[in-house]
């Protein structure tokens, strides 16, 4: 049965059955919702009838419930530990596409799904593309094409085996998926269950730590000693999605082309893509102007959100920024805009999530990597590019020079900028407990306020409180002096979409 | 670059030590600069000044441009970088009998700075006025006052600079045009009216009279090739003896409408008619002049000796042997020699700093003009507190660093020395853009070698090691106590940078230096702006096309180590405005959909964009103030002028809100939330999200959720613009796109040639004047920006190189495409745009910003 396959009902029932789960969450994304009432009958057909391999069966008399979890607050890619404790669960099968971000509490088994591809175009399209470049080629994918690599693997494998002799040492080098099982506590790769063994097919053995090893997005491989990702033409099997997004910014350096599965063909120009880079760019150097900074929480389950946040503030403050954290789900530009304060958020989510394409916002949405590239003064834009936050606590990727008094170019303005807040900090630390403290808060308390507040003017208050004193409301007024009743008034009657003696109603 | 070059007579005798002795004259110090139109001699003027000081052999003075030290500007042939050039006069007893000013002995030290012509480099004029307290206005003999005369003229002025004038190029009249006297007379009599009719409009009763005279001695002739010139004191100083009469009295016979007939002995006010009746000028300046050139071009040496020995003149014994032009240059530079003339007249007329700085305070220092500041100033007075203005910023020849270069006005800065800087944006009693730092170095230029000083007294010029760091493109420098002190005034610039293009390195991984290379560009440059586009480009934005060549040319090789760098063609940018009143009252629905703004748009009315330009009318106006201009200069009722909500983009744009409402609920609450989608939406117009421009938007109506919760910002920002980008839509859109003012001089015979070129260009001329007097004809036309990349390239291949086109920035001007007509060259200007900013090629319709009820 096609559903019993594409949903792998089996091996979910084995993982459960195997680690006597009672209590099973099952998350769907919105798009497999409608499958989701089939797959939990299938699973507890599975699950009731006596086990194919003679398993212990010691939890026999138990009855392991299963809760279905859809719309999920943030990604759907992660896993809603949140959304499952709430039915106190002690497992959560992960449907559908996935960022494989490593949880923090609760284990979890992950059914990348099974998406069409035809095998014999795709070898045929990769290896004609593959003779026209001098290159190694890495073969990297999508997880839901996870099932169809083996098969693609086996003719590339033998067309290069057949050149190798004669003309180039063309080589084919295959990522493999991480695992399809998560423990919170352990380091996942220890716990490995291969989805088959995908590994490369070049003498050097896989596993052996003789050269660098690369992950993203739930994909591993390595490579050889002195052998860089830049020397690798990078193949992308799957749809253009968030996940081939983060690759593009990942390995930047690296010629990538995509084939896409649904067109069966390759696509060579990923311009579009590059452009991706550059417009981080631009929003790392805005976020340099800004003064307010909000923090979005786009996660609650991925693991060290706590740490990145702590250490997002930390960064933010460091740099005579005012931080504001804000809990709101999945951003978009109403809720934002609602912060008109702010001058950029940092949203920090898993990897595949963060990128945001905030055209449409108010004020940018960036990265906490980027945020890293903007708060630290005297870090470099250098194209080295990090998504996932855990690479982000354990290596401090910025480099950062010890501080210059100079004053900051700031790109957007064309100019030199004077980051005042930085030095009045500074200063104020130096005479703390000076005699000048007093002076210096007089000082600060008799300047000349604009007469006219009239606009919202972005990127001049340094804090919320001051961006709403030079609001032109500031509520409701009180006359203290008038106690008299004010005339009592009607107001509108009818429905907000067209209120009752309105302009406009006889169209209706 | 070797900036301040000190030119001494015998300077290998002239150590530091005495340079520095004579910078405490302060009543001996001229600082000075030469301002002009582009190739009308300056530089090689200049050369001739420094050739006297003997720093280059006389005899190549006027080949060799000494002043343009960059190899680019030699190849061009014009000046880019203004230049320094400090020298060394001495007066004799007997010049100095009729001087009534300070003085200090017969020593005199004048600082020169010769700065670019070319209309592209006028910051370099600005910042070289700054810190100058008079200029010498070069003007050609046959063309005449141009327009970047005019322009440069103007500025100085508006600094308080007091101007000299010479009018060059006398050679050509002699030798190519060879007209007679009283044609000449004429012609040079034109040429100084002109520039006094503009020196007039500036009536200043602390600057005095402005105007310029040849029989005062403000006005000198000069061929600045043949290294010779004089003012009508040199004559009269030979001829008052003769004549028994005193040097003032024969000097104003010399000009004007003195007529003098050698028969009868008799001074004239009229032409008697008689054959011999000449005006003075002519029988007694023009006429020996032509004739000794004459003699010496037609190598009639039997005459010319006797002649040179009756004016005095010895040439040296090889000198004999010169033959033709040769001869004639060493006889005039010996007869009458330029420095002489030049640097008396700069001594006689322009101001000291002490003298200039009575006057100059007013315009200089921002601070009350009583504190002990600016009392200093206007003293200048060595024992003051320091007040110095840093003008430029110089790169060093160590990669990286800069120089600061400015003038003192009062105290002294030292080597060691801690100084308060005060940057562009400081503020009195605040700490933003606020540094205190030591000086390194002072530092002043003999020759080529730079020479540190212990210190450098007031009104004179300097650089300064080790404040690069914290200056950014210019600062005034105080002593580190003095607290209270108030910034000089900031410069303003007369161009405004309107051409662009996108750079990037050939190499991704050369990105950090790009960074860094377009930094030092910025800070080198005051008129470049360096900036980034929504696309993550990097953009450089300069005054023209010329300028911002040089701008890539330093910034590759100078800036980023010679790293490899990848243009876009030049880039324009456009403004988005409107035609008309929008066909309909458009709406636009919250996310929520429980609030509706509806809006329509209108253009500004004429002039009314030029005017918030301008700061005529801005957001800061006293409400009643700008009601008045806006109900009597465009006709606006007065109540609604009262009603205007915000300009934009930026708060300060030519574009508006006004609320036309009425009797409207909590419209109030959210008047800050449309006025934030406003000042986005501005920024970034619905066609290609260029800036909107002269675009009225008029809040007609608005319906709010009840409950304060649903009408926050979060809806209310988005649906303003929303709305607004509809009403855009609706009002007959169009781009806009920037214009120069072109102004060509060109004999009749390349008219031709202008107009094709200018008719392919899409220009059009729109006066077009003979110069009285020339076979020059002056060509005034608009002409799109977009065209003019390659457009001097055009025009000089046209016209076989007799025509130079000066671009300025002028206007902008309404494109008649329709860009929402597919297929027009307005739609496929914004497809261009867009593609080029990485949006979607498409115009988002107006169906996405317009909802129906």
């Amino acid at each position: 049965m096609e559903l019993e396959s594409n949903y792998e009902i089996a091996l979910a029932a084995d993982f459960i059955r195997s680690r006597n789960f009672t209590r099973v969450a099952l998350q769907f994304p919105d798009e497999l919702l409608k499958d989701a009432t089939r797959v939990v009958k299938a699973l507890r057909d599975r699950l009731e009838s006596p086990s194919e391999s003679g398993s212990v069966g010691s939890g026999d008399g138990k009855e392991v419930g299963l809760f279905v979890m859809a719309d999920t607050t943030y990604g759907s890619c992660c896993v809603d530990e949140v959304g499952a404790s709430h039915i106190n669960a002690d497992c959560v099968v992960h449907y559908g596409h996935t960022c494989l971000s490593p949880t923090s509490n609760l284990p979890a088994f992950f059914v990348f799904g099974k998406a069409p591809i035809s095998i014999s175009n795709c070898a045929e399209n990769l290896s004609t593309y593959a003779l026209t470049q001098g290159k190694h080629i890495m073969v990297l994918f999508g997880l839901e094409y996870s099932h169809a690599i083996e098969m693609i693997k086996e003719p590339l494998m033998l067309e290069s085996s057949k050149l190798s002799g004669s003309t180039s040492n063309l080589e084919f080098h295959f990522a493999e998926v991480m695992c399809s099982v998560m423990n919170p506590s352990k380091d996942c790769t220890t716990s490995n269950v291969y989805l088959g063994s995908v590994g490369s097919f070049t003498a050097n053995d896989f596993g052996k730590a003789t050269g660098t090893r690369y992950s993203i997005g739930g994909l591993v491989w390595n490579l050889p000693e002195g052998h860089r990702m830049e020397d690798y033409l990078l193949v992308w099997i799957g749809a253009d999605n968030s996940a081939f997004a983060n690759v593009v910014l990942t390995f930047n350096g690296c010629d990538i082309v995509r084939y896409d599965a649904v067109d069966n063909r390759l696509v060579t120009d990923l311009s579009q893509q590059r452009r991706i880079l550059k417009r981080r760019y631009y929003l790392v150097e805005k976020a340099k102007d800004s003064n307010i900074v909000g923090l979005l929480v786009g996660t609650l389950g991925v693991a060290g959100y706590l740490h990145m946040i702590r250490q997002m503030k930390e960064l933010i403050t460091a740099a005579g920024k005012k931080a504001y954290t804000l809990v709101m789900g999945r951003p978009n530009p109403a809720k934002l805009a609602n912060f008109p304060e702010c001058d950029v958020f940092i949203y920090v989510s898993c990897a595949q999530t963060a990128l945001l394409d905030s055209k449409e916002f108010l004020a940018p949405v960036i990265t906490p990597f980027e945020a890293m590239l903007a708060f630290n003064r005297g870090s470099q834009w250098t194209g080295a590019y990090v998504m996932e936050f855990r690479d982000l606590i354990s290596s401090s990727p910025v480099e950062v020079r010890n501080q210059s008094e100079e004053a900051r170019f700031s790109f957007l303005q064309g100019g030199y900028v004077e980051d005042f807040d930085l030095k009045e900090t500074e200063d104020a630390k130096e005479d703390e407990d000076g005699a000048l403290a007093l002076a210096y808060a007089t000082e600060k308390a008799l300047q000349v306020r604009d007469k006219h507040p009239n606009s919202l003017i972005k990127g001049t208050a340094k804090s919320g409180a001051e961006f709403f004193a030079a609001r032109s409301y500031h509520g409701l007024e009180m006359h203290s002096n008038d106690s008299s009743p004010e005339p009592y008034l009607i107001g509108r009657a009818g429905k907000a979409s067209g209120y009752e003696g309105e302009k406009g109603k006889e169209n209706f | 670059m070797d900036f301040n070059r000190i030119c001494l007579p015998l300077w290998v005798k002239f150590t530091v030590e005495e340079l520095r002795r004579i910078m405490d004259y302060k009543h001996n110090i001229r600082n000075m600069s030469v301002i002009a139109h582009v190739d009308h001699g300056k530089s090689t003027l200049t050369d001739s000044l420094v050739a006297a000081a003997g720093i280059i052999a006389q005899e190549v003075a006027g080949d060799v441009r000494m002043t343009d030290t960059r190899q680019d500007e030699a190849e061009r042939g014009i000046t880019i970088k203004s230049t320094g050039i400090s020298l060394y006069y001495e007066m004799s007893d007997e010049s100095l009998k009729n001087y009534r000013g300070e003085r200090q002995g017969n020593e005199y030290l004048i600082n020169l700075i010769d700065s670019p012509g070319h209309v592209d480099f006028s910051s370099e004029v600005t910042a070289a006025l700054r810190i100058t307290d008079g200029a010498l206005v070069v003007v050609d003999c046959v063309e005449g006052v141009c327009v970047q005369t005019e322009t440069v003229l103007r500025q100085a002025l508006g600094e308080r600079i007091r101007p000299v004038l010479t009018v060059n190029k006398m050679d050509r009249c002699f030798l190519e045009l060879q007209v007679d006297g009283e044609e000449a007379y004429q012609t040079f009599s034109r040429v100084i009216e002109n520039a006094n009719v503009i020196m007039a409009t500036y009536e200043d009763p602390l600057l005095g009279d402005v105007q310029v005279y040849p029989e005062k001695g403000t006005v000198a002739f000069s061929a600045g090739l043949h290294g010779w010139a004089f003012t009508l004191t040199n004559f009269a100083k030979m001829y008052a003896s003769k004549f028994g009469v005193d040097e003032s009295k024969m000097m104003e016979r010399l000009w004007g409408e003195n007529f003098f007939d050698p028969s009868t002995r008799k001074w004239t006010t009229k032409n008697t008619g008689a054959p011999n009746c000449k005006r003075g000028f002519v029988q007694f300046c023009y006429e020996p002049i032509k004739q000794i050139i004459n003699t010496c071009m037609n190598d009639q040496k039997d005459k010319l000796w006797p002649m040179l020995q009756k004016l005095g003149v010895t040439m040296k014994s090889d000198e004999k042997d010169l033959m033709g032009k040769a001869l004639m240059k060493r006889v005039m530079q010996t007869w009458l020699p330029a420095s002489t003339a030049l640097l008396e007249m700069m001594i006689f007329h322009l101001p000291s700093p002490s003298t200039a700085q009575k006057y100059r305070v007013e315009n200089l220092y921002e601070g009350p003009l009583d504190d002990i500041y600016a009392t200093a100033i206007r003293n200048c007075d060595p024992e003051g507190p320091l007040m110095l203005y840093v003008s430029k910023m110089i790169p060093a020849s160590d990669k990286g660093r800069f120089f600061a270069f400015g003038r003192v006005f009062s105290g002294k800065v030292s080597t060691g020395l801690k100084v308060r800087i005060m940057g562009p944006n400081y503020v009195p009693g605040e700490k933003k853009d606020l540094y205190v730092k030591s000086v390194q170095r002072t530092v002043i230029w003999m020759g080529k070698r730079q020479e540190t000083v212990e210190d450098v007294p007031c009104g004179n010029t300097v650089a300064m090691v080790g404040l690069d760091q914290f200056i950014t493109k210019n600062a005034t420098l105080t002593n580190e106590k003095e607290s209270d002190a108030h910034p000089i005034r900031a410069m303003k610039f007369s161009v405004s940078p309107v051409v662009r293009v996108a750079v990037q390195c050939k190499v991704a991984s050369d990105l950090p230096k790009l960074v860094e290379g377009l930094k030092r560009l910025a800070k080198s440059d005051p008129m470049v702006v360096c900036s980034i586009e929504e696309s993550g480009e990097h953009i450089i934005a300069g005054a023209g096309e010329l300028h911002l060549e040089i701008c890539l040319k330093d910034l590759q090789d100078d800036f980023m180590g010679g790293a490899e760098i990848v243009k876009s063609d030049p880039v324009v940018s456009f403004r988005e405005t409107v035609l008309e009143k929008s066909c309909r009252t458009v709406m636009s629905k919250s996310p929520n959909k429980h609030n509706r703004l509806y809006m329509e748009a209108r253009p500004l009315e004429e002039g009314l964009a030029e005017a918030i330009d301008d700061g005529r009318v801005g957001p800061r106006d006293d409400p009643k103030a700008r009601s008045k201009i806006l109900s009597e200069e465009f006709g606006w009722d007065k109540d609604l002028a009262k009603k205007i909500w915000c300009f934009g983009p930026e708060t300060t744009g030519p574009n508006m809100v006004v609320d036309m409402c009425k009797g409207v609920q909590y419209l109030n609450e959210i008047k800050d939330s449309v006025v934030a989608g406003f000042q986005w939406a501005s920024k970034e117009g619905a066609l290609a999200e260029e800036n909107m421009r002269g675009i009225c938007f008029e809040v007609c109506d608005v319906v709010l959720h009840a409950d304060a919760i649903h009408r926050g910002g979060g809806q209310v920002i988005p649906t303003a613009r929303r709305v607004i980008y509809a009403s855009q839509l609706t009002a007959k859109p169009r781009l806009l796109e920037p214009v120069y003012l072109v102004e060509i001089q060109a004999p009749e015979q390349a008219l031709g040639g202008i107009y094709s070129v200018l008719n392919q260009k899409r220009g059009h001329v729109f006066e077009e004047m003979q110069r009285p007097g020339t076979p020059l004809y002056n060509i005034k036309a608009y002409l799109p920006v977009v065209e003019s990349f390659g457009f001097s390239g055009t025009l000089r291949a046209a016209t076989s190189g007799q025509a130079f086109p000066q671009c300025v920035f002028d206007h902008w001007d309404v494109m008649s495409a329709d860009p929402l007509e597919a297929g027009s060259t307005a739609a496929q200007l914004v497809a261009d745009i867009r593609k080029r900013k990485g949006l979607k090629e498409q115009m988002t319709p107006l169906s996405e910003f317009e909802d129906k009820l």
